[in-house]
């Protein structure tokens, strides 16, 4: 008679991958919150303004990396002290699916009078560039990926010139739910994360639309 | 949390009063065509436009012998004519005869977007569904690639990027391809749209001026370039559509695989409608003179 | 206690498991980094108010993928054309376009364009160009180029006149030539109006009016209306199917080269059987219809008379009709002489309009031109040749032998927007400008309908600096030349804008807008009128069937690539032939019962050879075909046309001899070839690899009896 070996347990697999699936999520989820902390957050929009009256604003903020570009721009001259309208540059924001870099004749327009290439060492690159018939390469700062479809016009429609409680002066406002208070920065940076997830809680919450081809076609 | 469970009852919710209501959905609009065989003369000018308009890829003759294309839309060409006419007598079948006496059969065969598509069903990821328009979408940045949508329509037009196809677009015939439109990457199934972008850019064009959409307002790359206006495309809801009109002229409806035609000689017809899949493309018979 | 891991339970694992590492997979924050500062935006520097970013502009402007010259419409984002359209207020297409033309945004940005000047195998400027053609031509230069009208073409005249009275020959492989001779003798006028949209019935004997004869869109958008409510009979009787025969009611195989033959045989059934008057016909005609009795015809083409019977028949119960007919000039007199019979002309064919100035209209290519310059070529006539519209080197039948023509003659300057097996024989290369970078007027192949001619502008400024248009190098050419009154032109815009502002009579802004929002401008014409004419001379062919291991090869050509032009093009090399279904490469129809004959089936790859070249391709067999006959589409075979054509397919073009027609001059498109079965066999790729429907309801069809019952019921149909 063969010796009798001693009974080992068997190793639990199923109560292993069980387990570790849950202490994965666990790990997963407390890190997602932790996350949430990091970035979240009130808006930096500043509580004098109104907000938009009729929509939900979103409250997700993102800090975004500085991104160089071929002329220093300061948002915070041209919006917040001289209180330049945003839809006086981004016009095309109107009525396309881009708000659009303002044509070097609309800076020109100005910078031939005030601040001058004389004055100013940015303003003499920008008129170097106009003369020689030279576009500035822009990088983008609030880049979709080209899978997605966004319409500005759209937007736009329906939380500036549709709504009967807002006027085309408070365009800021609308401006910042997505792309934060511009007056806070210099060169463009991006103020909100722009995910699917920030998209969809924003049309959630404003009875947007929930078809996948509106964006993505 | 609470949304979540929320939208479940919600959604069961929608799907029973659609079912009440036979359909499972509060169309907004209900995109169909109308191709008459009778003038299609098989010029191919559709599938052209249809590849310039969609950025669709060319893959090489080798690809294309393994059925790895991406015509959109195709035109079929037969030289049978299973049963012509019902004096059979009179009329000698196209098999039987030492010449192509009557010319060739035509078949323009795209996505039918069918209303009870058997390819949205089936999708792991939800990456294919049906639109308020009554249109089969297909969400390119969703699908993983599993092509069982394709496997499982029947008119076999579902298109699956097997390869990345870059070399379809040596510079600058990049420069062509269409920002309206994704292009699409290895893995991704892709199949006629309707045109998406531009029903799209229709229905926004018709809000911004705060009008309806009308007739006319949204023309596919197909049917604008069909020099002999074979194809039409239009909204069945809209009652003053062409296609409407002649949905109903032709007595077939949506909705059903039992069309009780009061004439039953009348042209129209749906390819496969014994699956009850519900298509949306009606065409109208070719016409011979014997 | 053990649990095994078994199929019961582990779904049961995998769902709690994995439901957790689901459930945490969401939104990852990196995905909100992806994007930042990776891609590039141009801003504008100084738009129009019209350019908006995200929104297409559209421009008016013309077609140049064939001589057809139908207007189209281009959507220009960020100023790049993207997608042509037909332009829906040109009478001759009314806004649809083919496939060749929507392909033409593959032609302008088609990775193969030349970019430089070249001289030899050195890329050199435009002035070191132009110094060299000026120090190396001798004696008056002549042009050698396609079908050109417009003002393009008054100022080549312009510029023969200026430099010393040189040729112009303007070539055509795919022409009406032997049909618009037909009519000239016939009517008086050699590009009447035909109206397919007002005929009951349309009889073609070999003219493929819905793929690649004189202007297909038209025709085309006409035949739409053609098959509407009080629908047309189509027949067509030809050697292998076109996409006309694809399309006829009733298609006739008919011997190659007999096509005279069976259209005089109708015309004997007519005068026969229905007592159709033939007395007022021109003089040669009648007897010519009497001697063509039914077992004539069916000797000399193989068509019955049980056939014959059946076309006339159709022919006397749909009236108006409209015959048409080409490919020799028998053909195409015989069907006017059907026309006249039937009193076609005033019902389906009108008079055309005469441009005022006649220099504007269009100088119709012909084969007869490349004849002529192969001969003033080969006998030392020409000293220095512009080209330009045409690849003589690919077109030409083999047995012309234009390539030893061309190395005679002494400075060859080609401008093309490709290198082709033209400009590989030329001294000097130009590039020239697309069709969407360039301006132009051009006069449309049927005729400017009421004087109206279409207007080209660019679509976007020119890809590469250093083309140039056809226009601009013509007026720098003419003004070199020393021709009058050209001195004030800085460029061709220029020019033409003064010519279009004297046409419209106003040099405003606001109107030459409107002439380029428009696509047309309306050009001073006038109503041709028919002329009787005194006599025709019939000499129909004596076709007869082939020799034991030969065939009569028909070389085709299909709207698509045409006559290889667009064999360049990736979207039209895999755009499905519409009636083999192949992509990318050739093949040779055979009827069935001919290849069992010869022991062939498909996909086996067979010599084809004649006295003037040798090419080897794959059969396809369907019963399209006559059985004496073995068709060969032309368009591939290029030996060095860029990456998408070099190398693909084989060029029937090269087995012809280059035989005359006697009355037109034009080549014959039909050759006696020796058959050979090589022993490979590979499969053809097609679109499908079946031709039937195998019973489904697929492409259904029903009588046109059907049909008219249900119209009478008023119930309708579309």
């Amino acid at each position: 008679m063969s010796p009798v070996r001693p009974k080992r347990r068997p190793f639990p697999w199923i109560r292993t991958i069980m387990a570790a699936g849950v202490v994965g999520a666990l790990i997963v989820l407390g890190g997602q919150m932790l996350e949430q902390e990091r970035v979240g957050g009130e808006s930096p929009v500043t509580e004098a303004g109104p907000r938009v009256p009729n929509a939900v604003f979103p409250t997700d903020t993102f800090v975004g990396k500085d991104v160089p570009q071929p002329i220093n721009y300061s948002h915070k001259l041209h919006a917040g002290d001289l209180n330049i309208n945003c839809l006086y540059c981004h016009t095309y924001a109107r009525r396309s699916k881009v708000a659009g870099i303002p044509p070097t004749a609309k800076c020109m327009g100005c910078h031939t009078v005030i601040a001058t290439a004389d004055e100013k060492p940015e303003i003499e690159k920008l008129t170097v560039m106009w003369e020689s018939g030279q576009s500035p390469a822009w990088n983008k700062v609030n880049d979709m990926p080209d899978f997605v479809h966004f319409s500005h016009e759209r937007h736009l429609q329906k939380f500036l010139f549709d709504n009967p409680d807002m006027k085309v002066e408070d365009s800021r406002e609308v401006c910042a739910m997505c792309h934060g208070d511009m007056v806070e920065v210099g060169v463009a940076k991006k103020m909100r994360p722009l995910t699917m997830g920030f998209c969809n809680t924003c049309h959630e919450n404003n009875d947007g639309p929930a078809d996948c081809t509106r964006c993505h076609k | 949390m609470p949304s979540l469970l929320g939208n479940i009852f919600k959604g069961w919710a929608d799907y029973s009063k659609g079912v009440e209501e036979g359909g499972h959905h509060d169309y907004e609009h209900m995109f169909a065509m109308v191709i008459d065989l009778d003038r299609c003369t098989g010029c191919n000018a559709c599938s052209t436009a249809c590849y310039a308009e969609n950025n669709l890829a060319t893959v090489g003759e080798d690809k294309f012998g393994a059925r790895q294309a991406m015509h959109w839309m195709r035109i079929e060409r037969y030289f049978d004519e299973p049963d012509m006419d019902p004096d059979k007598d009179k009329v000698e079948p196209a098999n039987e005869t030492d010449t192509q006496s009557r010319g060739a059969s035509f078949l323009p065969m795209m996505c039918q977007h069918c209303n009870a598509a058997p390819c949205e069903p089936v999708c792991p990821v939800g990456a294919t569904y049906h639109t308020v328009d009554g249109l089969n979408a297909q969400v390119y940045n969703r699908c993983i690639g599993s092509r069982y949508c394709a496997n499982n329509c029947p008119f076999r037009v579902r298109y699956f990027n097997f390869y990345e196809n870059a070399e379809s677009w040596p510079a600058p015939m990049d420069q062509q391809l269409n920002p309206d439109i994704s292009v699409r990457t290895k893995g991704v199934m892709e199949k006629c749209s309707m045109c998406i972008q531009r029903t799209r850019a229709g229905r926004d064009a018709a809000k911004r001026e705060g009008r309806d959409l009308k007739d006319g307002d949204i023309q596919t790359a197909c049917q604008q370039t069909c020099p002999t206006s074979a194809i039409l495309f239009g909204d069945l809801l809209d009652e003053n559509s062409v296609v409407s009109k002649v949905w109903k002229r032709q007595q077939v409806k949506l909705g059903t695989y039992k069309q009780d035609k009061e004439n039953s000689e009348l042209r129209g017809y749906r390819i496969f409608e014994e699956l009850n899949v519900d298509t949306k493309v009606l065409y109208l018979e070719r016409v011979r003179e014997v | 206690m053990a649990t095994k891991i078994d199929r019961r339970n582990f779904l049961k694992v995998l769902g709690l498991g994995g439901a957790g590492a689901a459930l945490a997979g969401c939104d990852m924050p990196s995905y909100a980094t992806l994007e930042e500062g990776e891609e590039q935006v141009f801003s504008y520097l100084a738009p129009e108010e019209y350019m908006v970013p995200g929104i297409g502009v559209w421009y008016a402007s013309t077609c140049l993928q064939c001589a057809a010259g139908c207007g189209v419409h281009g959507r220009v984002r960020e100023g790049h054309a993207l997608k042509l359209e037909g332009n829906p207020d040109t009478a001759v297409n009314k806004g649809k376009l083919c496939q060749m033309g929507q392909a033409a945004l593959q032609t302008h940005y088609n990775p193969d364009r030349i970019t430089s000047p070249r001289i030899g195998d050195k890329n050199v400027t435009w002035p070191e160009a132009l110094a060299y053609i000026k120090e190396k031509g001798r004696g008056a230069p002549a042009w050698l180029t396609g079908s050109i009208g417009g003002h393009q073409a008054v100022l080549l005249d312009t510029h023969l006149r200026a430099s010393g009275g040189g040729t112009h020959y303007a070539v055509e492989t795919i022409n009406a030539q032997a049909w618009q001779a037909a009519c000239a003798d016939t009517l008086g006028d050699a590009q009447p109006n035909l109206h397919v949209d007002k005929a009951s019935s349309i009889l073609s004997f070999g003219a493929d009016f819905l793929g690649t004869w004189i202007s297909p869109v038209k025709f085309m958008a006409d035949y739409g209306a053609f098959r509407g409510d009080q629908r047309g009979v189509l027949t067509v009787v030809e050697p292998a199917m076109t996409l006309s025969g694809a399309n006829a009611d009733h298609w006739v195989a008919a011997r190659p080269g007999s096509e005279a033959a069976v259209a005089l045989g109708v015309a004997n059934v007519l005068a026969s059987e229905y007592g159709v008057s033939i007395s007022t016909l021109p003089n040669g005609a009648a007897d010519a219809i009497a001697a063509m009795s039914a077992g004539r015809v069916a000797e000399l083409s193989g068509v019955d008379a049980k056939t014959l019977s059946k076309i006339a028949g159709t022919l006397m119960s749909n009236h108006p009709s409209l015959v048409v007919g080409d490919g020799s000039y028998e053909t195409a007199a015989a069907a006017m002489m059907l026309n006249l019979m039937l009193g076609n002309v005033g019902a389906t064919i009108t008079p055309g309009a005469e441009l005022i100035p006649a220099d504007l209209g269009v100088r119709s290519g012909s084969t007869k031109a490349l004849a002529d310059f192969a001969t003033d070529a080969g006998a030392g006539r020409i000293g220095t040749v512009f080209i330009t519209g045409t690849n003589p080197a690919f077109t030409a039948p083999g047995g012309l032998k234009i390539k030893d023509a061309l190395n005679n003659v002494g400075l060859k300057v080609a401008l093309s927007m490709f290198e082709d097996e033209t400009t590989a024989l030329c001294d000097v290369v130009l590039p020239l400008a697309s069709s969407l970078e360039d301006w132009g007027t051009h006069v449309p192949a049927t005729g400017a309908d009421r004087g109206e001619i279409h207007v080209q502008q660019p679509l976007m400024e020119k890809l590469y600096p250093d083309v140039l248009g056809l226009g601009d190098i013509l007026l720098g050419l003419s003004q070199d030349a020393g021709a009058d009154g050209l001195a004030d032109f800085e460029d061709y815009y220029g020019y033409l804008r003064t010519a279009v502002s004297a046409m419209i009579g106003t040099e405003l802004e606001p109107a030459w807008q409107a002439v380029l929002q428009a696509g047309k401008v309306q050009a001073p014409a006038q109503d041709r009128a028919f002329t009787a004419n005194g006599a025709l001379s019939f000499n129909v062919a004596e076709t007869k069937a082939p020799a034991p291991g030969q065939l009569h090869l028909i070389t085709t050509a299909r709207q698509g690539l045409f006559d290889g032009r667009h064999a360049n093009l990736p979207w039209l090399q895999e755009a499905p032939d519409q009636i083999s279904k192949a992509v990318w490469d050739s093949w040779a129809e055979i009827h069935p019962a001919t290849a069992a004959g010869l022991g062939l089936k498909d996909g086996d790859y067979i010599t084809i050879g004649s006295d003037s070249g040798l090419i080897t391709t794959r059969v396809f067999t369907y019963k399209g075909v006559h059985p004496d006959a073995i068709a060969v589409p032309m368009g591939r075979g290029h030996t060095d046309y860029g990456r998408f054509a070099t190398g693909i397919g084989v060029n029937p073009l090269s087995l012809l001899d280059g035989t005359q027609d006697g009355r037109t001059g034009e080549f014959t498109n039909t050759a006696t070839v020796r058959v050979q079965a090589t022993g490979d066999n590979r499969h053809l790729v097609r679109l499908m690899d079946t031709d039937r429907q195998y019973g489904r309801k697929l492409a259904a069809t029903i009588t046109a009896d059907q049909h008219r019952r249900n119209q009478a019921n008023k119930q309708g149909s579309a």
